[in-house]
């Protein structure tokens, strides 16, 4: 590769690493002056910072995965893939699906129990939306296949999901004040 | 890695041309960007209803755990069954497997129809009781709206999944095991919705005035 090619790779991974750092910055600025005397609106703050300092971490992480500075301690196919090498792109067995059908089924019983017990509402969601996300989680990776997929794929579906519905989520805010403006 | 020549390393680029950066053909990569589209419609109107529902002094909860949840329960378990028949069905159809895929993918249908018809039963029962999209007898109107556009959406991918389905089942020996991978996506999509939809719709509005 030529040599002013890098360089104005490793300036773009330190500019977007910098914008991550600002980001992250803003969040535990936030926390530590304000400690959610504001209520929700700062906690959407601090959310979405810390979103967009995820977002801009991951292509400097990369690159750095890919130069080999960070040994990625978990995945080891996500770096032969990054390396250039070939996916093996089986799926998994018959015996590992029905195990995940179980799992699905039993997050779903457990969420049944949470209504028949009428838990506290909101107590109720948060554990509700948790379990979801587990269950979505499972559903994508094995029955969608997301897991054996060339790992630019899943960077390319996942986040961008991820980014998207929190950008939804930031307007609920002014839900909450909805009830006290009708008075 | 670090030792490959320039040629060698612009010659193999994934963004260079000529190769498939996401190792997937076009019919599965434009299934992925349709989900993502589609799962953010999903989500707009789920965030919707609760924005609603947080908003409202009066939001009813009306369904009783037997029979409501129950039912819906049931309803949730055809979904996923036929979802792991859907994942037999690809890897049958992988395998070269044309008939067992046929078998399979007839499983999913009917785990589908299962759905659609408990799904229009409990639709009657709601209308029956008095329920419409504009009032109901248990509080805000909103509530009505929200349930019958969001489970109605849901019930409208799901039969359009099983048409989607019976296509595949019946021109299989035409289509490519990518073609009924793909298909298989489209309804492990319809299910994944429903993992919201259940707990969000169905879950939170049972009963929680008597106790």
């Amino acid at each position: 590769m030529a040599k002013s090619k890098e360089n104005e790779i490793i300036l773009l991974n330190a500019v977007l690493a910098a914008l991550s750092g600002v980001a992250l910055l803003v969040a535990v600025w936030t926390v530590a002056t304000d400690r959610f005397r504001s209520g929700v609106d700062m906690l959407f703050l601090v959310m979405v910072c810390l979103m967009l300092a995820g977002l801009f971490a991951i292509n400097p992480l990369l690159w750095a995965f890919e130069k080999g500075f960070i040994r990625n301690p978990f995945d080891k196919t996500a770096r032969a893939e990054v390396a250039g090498e070939h996916a093996h792109a089986h799926g998994g067995s018959d015996a590992q699906n029905i195990l995940i059908w179980v799992a699905l089924l039993v997050l779903t019983a457990v969420e049944v129990f949470l209504a028949y017990i009428h838990l506290n509402l909101t107590l109720m969601l948060i554990i509700l939306m948790g379990l979801s996300i587990i269950k979505a989680a499972l559903i994508m990776a094995y029955f969608m296949h997301l897991k054996f997929e060339r790992m630019s794929l899943v960077l390319t579906i996942v986040p961008t999901l991820v980014v998207l519905l929190c950008l939804f989520v930031i307007l609920f805010p002014d839900s909450f004040r909805m009830l006290n403006l009708r008075g | 890695m670090a030792h490959v020549r320039v040629e060698e390393v612009t010659a193999s680029s994934d963004w260079g041309g000529g190769t498939l950066p996401y190792r997937v053909g076009h019919r599965k990569l434009g299934m992925w960007l349709f989900i993502m589209s589609d799962s953010l419609t999903f989500a707009a109107l789920l965030i919707g209803y609760s924005y609603v529902r947080v908003g409202s002094d009066n939001w009813p909860t009306p369904f009783p755990f037997y029979p409501s949840i129950i039912f819906s329960t049931v309803m949730t378990l055809a979904l996923l069954s036929s979802s792991l028949t859907m994942v037999f069905a690809v890897s049958a159809s992988k395998r070269g497997d044309k008939k067992a895929a046929r078998k399979w993918l007839i499983g999913t249908i009917i785990g589908g129809l299962t759905f659609l018809v408990l799904h229009l039963y409990e639709w009657d029962h709601l209308l029956l009781d008095g329920m419409r999209p504009w009032e109901n007898p248990w509080g805000d109107p909103m509530f009505g709206a929200t349930f019958f556009s969001i489970t109605g959406l849901h019930m409208f991918h799901v039969f359009t999944g099983i048409l989607y389905l019976a296509l595949v089942a019946i021109r299989i020996n035409k289509f490519t095991d990518e073609d009924v991978e793909v298909s298989g996506l489209y309804w492990h999509f319809v299910d994944l919705v429903w993992m919201f939809v259940f707990p969000l719709i169905y879950l939170l509005s049972v009963d929680f005035k008597p106790h």
